[in-house]
C-alpha cells in the first residue's frame, strides 16, 4: 500500500487527539443516523418503549465492538482499515418477515444464523465470483436501496399503518428532509459532513413544535437515569426453519455490501491501487459476521460496514485507525448512558422515514455504480433487467405470489430474495454458450485498428469485465498487431485470441515470424527518433509495462506474444 | 485521423482527433513540422486523441527535437484518461510542458 499524498492522517498515523474525537465523533453522527432500521423492525414488533431504549443501547453497544473488530490488523479477524459498522439494508426485509412471524426473539435468533451464514461466505470468497459477479453485487445494492426507501416512504405517507400520516407529520418528514439535502447539496465543511445529524435535530425540534412529538416524550428523555447498563438477550431468541432462506438470501446481500465497501477503502487508502486485496476483504468480511452474529445475541438486526463513514474517511484524508478505536469507544459509551438512547428511541414515525428515504438515496446510486464500472452485453443486461422486473413485480402484485404454492413462498417473500435468487439463476443460466475464449483471425497486412477495438468490447461484454482492464487489453492487441504487421515481424496471417476467468483476462498473439522484444527499459530518445528498430523497442516496452505479466516465445518457426491482466 | 490547425500570433494550436498511429503519423509529422517553420510556439491540444502508439510517440520526439534546436516550444493540452498513462508508462511527460486545458496552455506559451 502507498499513501495518498494528499491524506491527513494515513492508517498508522496517529493524529492529535483533538482531531481524533471530531472524527470519531462525526462517524459515530452519520452511523446513529442508521439506528432507523433497528427501530423500524422494533417498532413492527410492537415493542414497549423501555424495551426499545434497551434495543438501542444494545445496539451501540455492538456497533462499537465490531467497529474495532474492524480495524484489527493480525489474526483471521478485521480488514485493518477505518471502516465503521452501522446497520444493515440487507436484513431488513427478513427481520420485518420475522418480527410479524414470531416477534423480535425470533428476529434476533435468525440473525445469529445470517451471522454464521456471512461467516462461512467470507472464507469462500474467492469461489463464489464467478457466481456473484459485481453486476450482480451491484443489482443487490440497488434492491436494498429500493427497500429501505421503500420503508422510509411508507412511514412518511403512513401507508399500511392504523393511520395515515397527518399534515403534520408530513412537514415533519420534509422539513427532514430538505434539511439533510440542502445541507449535502449546498453546505460547507462541518454542516454537510453533518448533514443527517442536522436534519434529524430539526426534525426533533419541529417535531415538538407541531406536537407530533409530545412534551411527554421528552420528559421521559429527562427522567432518565444518567448511567445504566444495557440488557444483553433480554428478549431471548428463537428460531424458525421457514425464515432460513430470506435470512441467507440477508446474509449474500450484506456479504456482497460488505465486500464492495472494503474494496471501496482500500482504494482510497492506496495511491497505488490496482485490484481488491481479496484476503483483506475476507477478514473484514469476518469482522462483519461476527458483528452481525453478535447483534442477534445481544438483541438487534444484522450489520454491515458503513458506506457514508468510508466516504467521509475518504474525503475528510482521516483514515487513521485510531479513529476507528475512537468511533468504537465513543459507541460502546452511549450504550452506557439511557438518556442517549431514550432520545433515539422516541424518534417519530415521519422523522425515521425521512432518514431511511435519504440513506436510500445514496445506497441506490452507489449500486447503479458498481453495474456501470462493467461491461453488459445483452445476456447480462437480461440478468440485471428480468430480475429487477421480477423483484418489482412482487412489491406491485403480492397478492398474486401469495397464492403460489406454499413452496415457492420462500423464494417470493420479499422483492430482494426474489431478485437476488433470479439474478443468480439467470446468471447461471446465460454462462451456456458464452465462450471464454474468443478469436479473431489478422491478415498479413493488418486490420483496421478499430476492429481490434471492438473485438476486445465485445469480449469484455460477454464476460461482464472491468472497464479499466479492457481498455489497457485493447491498447496491448492494438499495439502488438501494429507493430507485428507493419514492421514486417510477423510473415504470414495473425491469430488474437482473448480469453478470460474472472480473475485473469490474456491475450495471445501467434503468427509466423520474428519473436517481438519486450525490453524492461525504455529505449533512448534518439535510438526511439533515429530507428525503426528503436521505435518498435518502445512499443515492446510499453507493452510490457501495460500488461501485469508478458511472455514472447519463438518455435518451430511460429512465435507467440501473450499478455496477462489482473482482473 | 483528423487535425484543426489554428494560429495566434506567433503560437500555431493543432488539435489532434481521433487516432495515432503508424497510418496516420507521417501526416501529423509533416503538419508539426510546417508549424514549427513558422511559430515559435506549438499548442498541441490532445484532449480528444483516442489512441497514441509507439510510432505516434516518435513523430511527437522529433518534433520536440526540432522546436529545441530552433528554440520554440512545444506544449501539450488537454491530457487526460488512458492517452495520460501511455505518456506517463513511455516517460514521455517529463520531455513536455504538460498544460491541463487549451487556455492554460496559450498562456504557457504567450
Amino acid at each position: 500500500m502507498k499513501r495518498p499524498a494528499d491524506f491527513a492522517y494515513w492508517l498508522d498515523e496517529l493524529p492529535p487527539p483533538g482531531v481524533v474525537f471530531l472524527s470519531a465523533l462525526q462517524h459515530v453522527g452519520l452511523i446513529c443516523s442508521l439506528i432507523a432500521i433497528p427501530l423500524a423492525v422494533a417498532r413492527e414488533a410492537g415493542l414497549a418503549p423501555d424495551q426499545t431504549v434497551n434495543l438501542v443501547a444494545v445496539s451501540m453497544l455492538v456497533l462499537g465492538i465490531t467497529t474495532i473488530l474492524q480495524t484489527l490488523q493480525r489474526g483471521p479477524i478485521g480488514s485493518g482499515l477505518l471502516a465503521p459498522s452501522s446497520f444493515s439494508g440487507a436484513y431488513l426485509a427478513p427481520s420485518l418477515m420475522a418480527a410479524k412471524l414470531g416477534g423480535l426473539p425470533l428476529v434476533f435468533g435468525m440473525t445469529i444464523l445470517g451471522g454464521l451464514f456471512e461467516a462461512a461466505l467470507s472464507r469462500g470468497l474467492r469461489y463464489l465470483r464467478p457466481f456473484l459477479p459485481p453486476e450482480i453485487a451491484g443489482f443487490v445494492v440497488v434492491l436494498v436501496g429500493v427497500g429501505v426507501g421503500g420503508l422510509g416512504v411508507r412511514y412518511v405517507l403512513g401507508v399500511g399503518m392504523p393511520e395515515p400520516a397527518s399534515h403534520r407529520e408530513l412537514g415533519v418528514a420534509m422539513l427532514t428532509l430538505g434539511v439533510m439535502v440542502g445541507l449535502n447539496v449546498w453546505g460547507r465543511g462541518m454542516p454537510r459532513l453533518f448533514c443527517a445529524l442536522i436534519g434529524m435535530l430539526c426534525g426533533y425540534v419541529v417535531a415538538l413544535g407541531l406536537g407530533v412529538l409530545g412534551e411527554d416524550d421528552f420528559a421521559r428523555v429527562m427522567a432518565a437515569p444518567g448511567f445504566r447498563l444495557p440488557q444483553v438477550g433480554d428478549l431471548g431468541w428463537s428460531f424458525d426453519g421457514a425464515l432460513v432462506f430470506p435470512f441467507v438470501i440477508g446474509a449474500v446481500a450484506a456479504c456482497l455490501k460488505t465486500v464492495g465497501d472494503l474494496t471501496i477503502c482500500q482504494r482510497i487508502n492506496d495511491a497505488d491501487w490496482a485490484r481488491p486485496e481479496l484476503r483483506g476483504i475476507s477478514r473484514g468480511t469476518l469482522a462483519n459476521a461476527i458483528g452481525t452474529s453478535l447483534a442477534g445475541v445481544v438483541g438487534t438486526t444484522g450489520l454491515a460496514t458503513s458506506t457514508s463513514s468510508i466516504g467521509l474517511a475518504g474525503a475528510t484524508g482521516v483514515t487513521s485507525r485510531r479513529v476507528g478505536h475512537a468511533t468504537g469507544a465513543i459507541l460502546i459509551l452511549l450504550a452506557f448512558l439511557p438518556q442517549f438512547s431514550e432520545l433515539l428511541s422516541i424518534m417519530p414515525r415521519a422523522l425515521m422515514g425521512a432518514a431511511l428515504m435519504f440513506v436510500a438515496a445514496f445506497i441506490f446510486v452507489s449500486g447503479l455504480q458498481i453495474i456501470a464500472s462493467r461491461l453488459l452485453d445483452v445476456r447480462r443486461t437480461f440478468v440485471i433487467g428480468l430480475s429487477f422486473i421480477s423483484a418489482i413485480a412482487v412489491d406491485i402484485s403480492p397478492e398474486y405470489f401469495k397464492t403460489l404454492p406454499a413452496v415457492l413462498q420462500p423464494l417470493v417473500s420479499s422483492s430482494m430474495v426474489t431478485g437476488m435468487v433470479m439474478a443468480i439463476l439467470l446468471n447461471l443460466v446465460f454462462r451456456i454458450g458464452t465462450r471464454q475464449v474468443q478469436r479473431l483471425e489478422i491478415g498479413a497486412d493488418g486490420v483496421d485498428p478499430r476492429a481490434l477495438g471492438e473485438f476486445m468490447d465485445a469480449c469484455g461484454a460477454s464476460w461482464g469485465a472491468r472497464r479499466d482492464v479492457i481498455e489497457r487489453a485493447k491498447f496491448n492487441l492494438q499495439q502488438s498487431i501494429e507493430t507485428l504487421a507493419g514492421s514486417g515481424l510477423a510473415d504470414g496471417p495473425l491469430l488474437a485470441e482473448a480469453s478470460f476467468d474472472e480473475f485473469t483476462l490474456s491475450i495471445r498473439v501467434s503468427y509466423a515470424g520474428v519473436p517481438l522484444e519486450l525490453p524492461e527499459r525504455r529505449p533512448s530518445d534518439d535510438e526511439i527518433m533515429e530507428s525503426d528498430e528503436g521505435e518498435r523497442r518502445l512499443a515492446g516496452f510499453m507493452l510490457r509495462k501495460f500488461a501485469d505479466r508478458v511472455a514472447a516465445t519463438h518455435r518451430n518457426g511460429r512465435s507467440i506474444v501473450s499478455f496477462q491482466f489482473i482482473h | 485521423m483528423q487535425l484543426e490547425e489554428q494560429s495566434y500570433g506567433s503560437v500555431a494550436v493543432i488539435c489532434v482527433i481521433g487516432r495515432l498511429d503508424n497510418a496516420t503519423a507521417p501526416t501529423l509529422g509533416e503538419h508539426l513540422s510546417k508549424a514549427l517553420d513558422t511559430s515559435q510556439g506549438l499548442l498541441l491540444e490532445l484532449s480528444r486523441l483516442e489512441y497514441i502508439s509507439s510510432a505516434g510517440f516518435r513523430v511527437l520526439l522529433v518534433a520536440a527535437k526540432r522546436a529545441r534546436q530552433s528554440g520554440a516550444q512545444v506544449v501539450l493540452a488537454g491530457l487526460s484518461g488512458q492517452v495520460r498513462q501511455l505518456f506517463e508508462v513511455g516517460g514521455f511527460l517529463k520531455l513536455f510542458r504538460v498544460c491541463d486545458t487549451r487556455e492554460d496552455g496559450l498562456s504557457a506559451l504567450r
